[in-house]
């Protein structure tokens, strides 16, 4: 009876149209759960922004949908970088915000009307649904087993790696250049087997689509041609290559000028110079091949050989005089600190400074990949058994994006695809194995065996004689299909943890448990954004530490000083310099740059690890790098180096308008003599700071945020800090019992 | 006819109210209400100028200087009063908070009263120092009053003060008939700090000291300031227009020092006395009260205008956004208050410059604002200045700083945001001659591809006779 039924079943994925079928089914199931698993934070918190660079991504959006896009394309941005501005239609890869554009316009051409912020949380998670499919047609191209291209759709849809960039409300660049990332891929592949126009013009499409969502284009740009050289090397040149590179080169260069950000990068600087560089190769070698094929004369081929090597060494040459010449620009900090970790934190401190661009830790290989790390090597070996050009791809798309990712934490992300590919190959190629049922006819073998010779039956084992074991038994089988499985399992298990525990929070609420076990909204940093917009001038200017600046800009709407867009290290530093010197330096700084309110984020009261007294040597380093002789690092720590808040602490730390800031009356909330800061465990001098050319405007309900209006020139002339005197009922020394000469008025 | 009439009393109500910029209710602090009658020639012309006073002494239970946060006066006057303090309801804090809210002061002090400690204070936060243990006097032994402190000399005779500078405008002295003299009776000078909101008005003569009569009455030691550093009247004007005005001697502005008659002492042997005559002191009294409550020397922006200067822009005033390097033109109108009305201000002198500012952490462009007579009307004077937007994109001020002595300030930030080129605005490339090679290329390279298509196309291998013998002759190889 269940024999029947298993036949029926079996005999019903036997069908081609059945299995597309389930293909189709099982594909769009794995898009459904790749979208469902990004949601926990919509169903946990809200319909929300998250994090940082989001809150920019979705104000740049708004003004889009709100002004059209020649507005958007000319965008003079007077709100933020007061008061230099932005000219954000030029400083940014507009994909990602037409992308929503484009869906919400759609929409409501369809008449749903939907709000465009739902359409900016949404995007991330429907894109991963898009990016499980090119996933899956990625590894199609690589494998004739279909299987392997569902489970690389699977692993990719639910990877860790890419789902910490992609979660409901991340509404960042990498939300659709992932999807991008793979799909052109998928196309150059496709481009490159065939020897196709079509498709090498597809290619320059996508690619073209990525370099205008996400500056890690560089990426492809650099694997491409990188692909084509080794397949020269390895003596795999053909036309099909040659009709593949040159389409995609032409074509998506081109497109890659028409935005503005990037304009004639393509042709100037040198993180573009080997795509440009294997292009011109190639025309060589098709000149060359071809008088190969029309002159048949194995010492003239040589000669050929050596000219093209000769030639490529000249262009090189050429290349080396034009960067250092000027004419090219040369590789820019963030690219060096690719190859040396340690560049940027000696050369270019706020290159440095962004967390993202910390040095990976090996635990967050296997915490973000899981099984896969270990799959990944298997999927490569598999694809060097083959060695097909195709494969040739995934190895040295999986050598440089090991490297990368292991340099710099974000790039994990476009290491995830490779890993899930290879890892769905091996994955595959073993399920196949052993999932074959077919154990093979002992008559057949024998006789195979026996054409081969009769030394090996007549000298092996007995139980090695019988066809029926090891490999083809049902118990070997079991095990590995079974054993295999459950590390399928785990992984599902796993990668719903992660997603739930690390990545779904939206970091403008923190969430904590009471003591009973349910949940507690911290919600300080809305409720002071709300605040400045509620009781703030419209055009009051906020100083607040780079981090915050798109929030602000975002959430309150106010104009800031410096955001995270982080393209002037000068302004930077400036903000950097004014909350690590005495007020006295400070306040002229801020008048000269209009500052109404500041905006400082403190930890000690609740334990909050991610506030601006943790951030402060950074601000200091920063402001150190432009003016060495005012701001020294050293000056904040104690002669016996440490880094101190308490009574310990240096002059300079005591002064500084970030430590005066942050402690300004929270000794208040403390018995006398009791102040202690949680998050550092230090207890606080018993008299706190004292504030005269600031005064405090808003402290949050959990004192993570405090701002501090900026006062104005004193009425009548007299310096802040006795003002301030005065006004806490000191009375004035007599001038007259000054020493030295008397001070005339000459007029 | 009711509604005009109505119109005309608040006409009425409006010019005699609109004599002080600032408002009417005028607070008088006395020791004693019947101290009055002392000033009565004074307080009669203030009344007379349309002020409203009310008389309190520095205890009274009513009196309150703020009512809900607000001002309950816009001016007050202290005479010498002999309490050490001023009670609760005067003290430093609060003087200060009046200025801050723009309420004007006109302080008098007097040698034979200490003066209160709530004032010195008060005038120590103003960087204003008065002689120590709060009394003193100023004597001049040359220039005193013949007739009335023949022995004493605690009576200076001087001149009207002039302007401090020579490009300030002369408000104190101006028309002044020749050889007027101001009493100063027993009076102390106080020595201002180099701050630029003081102005000292009346300065002691060269000759003049002042000394401790209690304590130095033999020998004077220490002196606590001498000749022109002694300010016997000085004025004090904070940054938001705020005044306060320091007399040195109350008994300055008494009925008996109006019109007194006074005599300089002789300089000689020879002469008689050089000069006699009545004094200034009530015309003097008139301005400096009439400074200190604003109703000269009040600067007024009625309105301020930028906008594009191109030919045929669409004039819009005031847009908040403008794009680099276009021409740009900035009008402001000012008025200057004169006793009773609006009058066009004209800068005091030819060396005075009203200058614009276009700034962007720092200036980009400082110009002087020239006089437009077409946009000026008869109370109100317009300059402007026309000009190039810099090169920078970023947002900017519109300022204009003008702070001159014993004028109010004027303080005015207009911003703006200066824009990039939009990606239309750019000339055309067929407009620009350097790129016509490229154009020509692309040309080129278009005609070149059809063209080698047309070729390609009617070009095929015809099976010509000569391909047939080339098959033949392959034919003949392969059989060799």
């Amino acid at each position: 009876m269940s024999a029947d039924l298993l036949q029926v079943l079996a005999s019903a994925g036997k069908g081609k149209g059945t299995r597309s079928l389930l293909r189709v089914i099982i594909l769009a199931l794995i898009a459904g759960a790749a979208v469902s698993s990004r949601l926990f934070s919509v169903i946990r918190f809200e319909s929300i922004i998250h994090e940082f660079d989001p809150w920019f991504n979705f104000r740049a959006t708004k003004y889009l949908v709100a002004n059209g896009f020649y507005k958007f394309w000319d965008w003079f941005d007077d709100r933020t970088w007061h008061p230099l501005g932005r000219v954000t239609g030029g400083t940014l890869y507009p994909g990602l915000m037409v992308t929503s554009g484009v869906i919400y316009h759609a929409l409501r051409a369809l008449t749903i009307p939907v709000d465009i912020r739902n359409i900016c949380v949404l995007l991330a998670p429907g894109f991963s649904g898009l990016t499980a499919i090119a996933a899956y047609l990625l590894t199609n191209e690589m494998t004739p087993s279909s299987s392997a291209g569902l489970l690389a759709a699977l692993f990719v849809g639910i990877a860790p790696g890419y789902i910490s960039r992609s979660v409901a409300g991340s509404y960042d660049n990498e939300a659709i250049a992932i999807f991008l990332l793979v799909f052109t891929f998928y196309l150059w592949i496709k481009a490159l087997k065939q020897g196709s126009m079509l498709w090498g013009a597809l290619c320059a499409l996508f690619y073209g689509y990525m370099v205008a969502s996400w500056g890690g284009y560089a990426f492809i740009t650099c694997l491409l041609p990188l692909h084509a050289f080794v397949l020269i090397c390895m003596g795999r040149y053909s036309t099909r290559l040659y009709v593949a590179y040159t389409t995609w080169y032409a074509l998506g260069t081109l497109a890659s000028m028409q935005i503005p950000f990037v304009g004639f990068l393509p042709v100037k600087t040198s993180e573009h110079m080997p795509a440009l560089g294997i292009f011109g190769f190639l025309q060589l070698l098709a000149f060359l091949d071809y008088v190969r094929s029309a002159i048949p004369s194995r010492q003239f081929q040589t000669f050929l050989w050596l000219f093209a090597g000769a030639t490529f060494g000249l262009g090189l040459l050429g290349l080396v005089i034009a960067t250092s010449a000027g004419f090219i620009a040369p590789w820019s900090g963030r690219f060096y600190s690719l190859w040396d970790t340690g560049y940027a934190k000696i050369h270019i401190p706020i290159i440095a400074s962004v967390s993202e661009h910390q040095p990976t830790a090996w635990p967050a290989f296997f915490f973000d990949l899981n099984m896969l790390i270990w799959l990944f090597p298997v999927g490569v070996y598999l694809c060097f058994q083959e060695l097909a050009d195709e494969h040739v791809f995934i190895v040295v798309y999986a050598l440089f994006g090991s490297y990368f990712a292991g340099v710099m934490v974000r790039l994990m992300l476009t290491l995830t695809p490779v890993v899930c590919v290879a890892a769905a190959i091996a994955v595959s190629t073993l399920l196949d194995a052993y999932l074959n049922a077919k154990s093979p006819n002992p008559e057949e073998v024998q006789a195979l065996e026996s054409s081969e010779g009769k030394r090996a039956v007549k000298s092996g084992l007995r139980s090695t004689s019988k066809p029926v074991v090891g490999v083809y038994g049902l118990w070997g089988k079991g095990m590995v299909v079974g054993a295999m499985v459950v590390y399928l399992l785990v992984f599902v298990l796993h990668c719903t943890w992660v997603t739930s525990n690390a990545y779904s929070s939206p970091s403008v609420v923190l969430a904590s448990r009471l003591p009973d076990g349910s949940q507690h909204i911290i919600d300080d940093y809305r409720e002071a954004y709300q605040w400045l917009r509620q009781n703030t001038r419209e055009d009051a200017k906020i100083m607040s530490w780079w981090d915050y600046g798109y929030q602000i800009g975002g959430m309150a709407d106010r104009p800031t000083l410096v955001d995270n867009n982080t393209w002037n290290n000068t302004h930077i530093a400036t903000v950097g310099k004014a909350m690590s010197s005495r007020e006295e330096v400070s306040y002229p700084i801020m008048r000269q740059h209009e500052v109404d309110y500041v905006l400082v984020v403190f930890g000690g009261l609740l334990g909050y690890s991610g506030d601006d007294i943790n951030k402060f040597l950074w601000m200091v380093r920063i402001a150190e790098g432009i003016w060495p002789d005012e701001v020294s690092e050293r000056a904040f720590f104690t002669p016996r180096g440490e880094y101190r808040v308490d009574a310990e602490a240096t002059e300079t730390m005591k002064n500084s308008l970030m430590y005066k800031m942050s402690y300004y009356n929270y000794n208040n909330l403390f018995p006398p003599g009791q102040a202690v800061d949680r998050m550092r465990g230090a207890r606080l001098p018993e008299v706190g700071p004292t504030l005269n050319t600031l005064e405090e405007a808003f402290t949050s309900e959990n004192w993570i945020i405090r701002i501090y209006k900026v006062k104005d020139l004193d009425n009548l002339g007299r310096d802040h800090a006795s003002a301030a005197a005065f006004d806490r009922g000191h009375k004035k020394k007599k001038a007259t019992k000054k020493r030295g000469p008397r001070l005339l008025r000459v007029e | 006819m009711r509604s005009l009439i109505s119109f005309f009393v608040f006409l009425f109500a409006a010019a005699v109210s609109a004599l002080s910029t600032t408002g009417n209710r005028l607070l008088v602090i006395l020791d004693d209400v019947v101290e009055k009658a002392n000033y009565s020639k004074f307080l009669a012309d203030l009344e007379s100028r349309g002020f409203q006073l009310s008389f309190e002494t520095p205890k009274s239970e009513s009196l309150a200087l703020f009512h809900l946060g607000e001002r309950s006066y816009d001016h007050i006057i202290f005479f010498p009063t002999k309490t050490k303090g001023l009670g609760p309801k005067l003290t430093p804090n609060l003087l200060v908070d009046f200025l801050n809210a723009k309420g004007n002061l006109l302080v008098t002090l007097s040698s034979g009263v200490p003066t209160p400690n709530s004032l010195v204070s008060l005038l120590a936060e103003l960087d204003i120092q008065l002689p120590a243990e709060r009394t003193g006097l100023v004597v001049d032994h040359f220039n005193y009053d013949a007739s009335s402190a023949a022995d004493l000399h605690d009576v200076l005779l001087l001149p009207p003060p002039g302007p401090i500078r020579p490009d300030v405008k002369d408000f104190f002295a101006a028309g002044a008939p020749k050889d007027s003299l101001l009493a100063f009776p027993r009076g102390v000078g106080a020595v201002l700090g180099p701050g630029e909101l003081l102005t000292p008005i009346l300065r002691a003569p060269r000759t003049a000291y002042s000394y401790n009569p209690k304590e130095q009455a033999e020998t004077v030691d220490e002196l606590f300031a001498a000749g022109e550093q002694l300010a016997l009247v000085s004025a004090f004007q904070a940054r938001n227009s705020a005044r306060l005005t320091l007399v040195g001697s109350a008994e300055m502005l008494q009925d008996k020092w109006f019109d007194a008659e006074v005599s300089q002492p002789s300089s000689g042997a020879g002469k008689k006395a050089a000069a006699a005559g009545k004094t200034f002191n009530r015309e003097f009294a008139k301005r400096l009260s009439g400074w200190t409550f604003n109703e000269i020397g009040v600067l007024r922006v009625n309105w301020i205008e930028h906008h594009l200067d191109e030919p045929g822009a669409a004039n819009q005033s005031n847009p908040a956004i403008y794009r680099i390097k276009k021409d740009v033109k900035y009008t402001i109108s000012l008025s200057e208050h004169a006793w009773t009305a609006w009058t066009p201000f004209t800068l005091p002198s030819a060396s005075d410059a009203l200058q614009l500012e276009f700034s962007m952490l720092s200036p980009f462009h400082r110009l002087p604002l020239q006089p437009d007579p077409a946009l000026s009307t008869d109370d109100a004077a317009a300059y402007s200045a026309a000009f190039r937007l810099p090169d920078q994109h970023g947002i900017f001020n519109f300022r204009v700083s003008y702070k001159r002595p014993l004028l109010s300030n004027v303080e005015e930030k207009n911003t703006v945001s200066v824009r990039h080129m939009a990606h239309d605005e750019w000339p055309r490339s067929y407009v620009i001659s350097g790129a016509w090679p490229w154009i020509a290329g692309i040309g080129v390279t278009v005609a070149g591809w059809l063209a080698f298509c047309a070729l390609w196309m009617f070009s095929a291998p015809v099976p010509a006779p000569g391909g047939a013998a080339g098959a033949a002759r392959a034919e003949t190889k392969k059989t060799q």
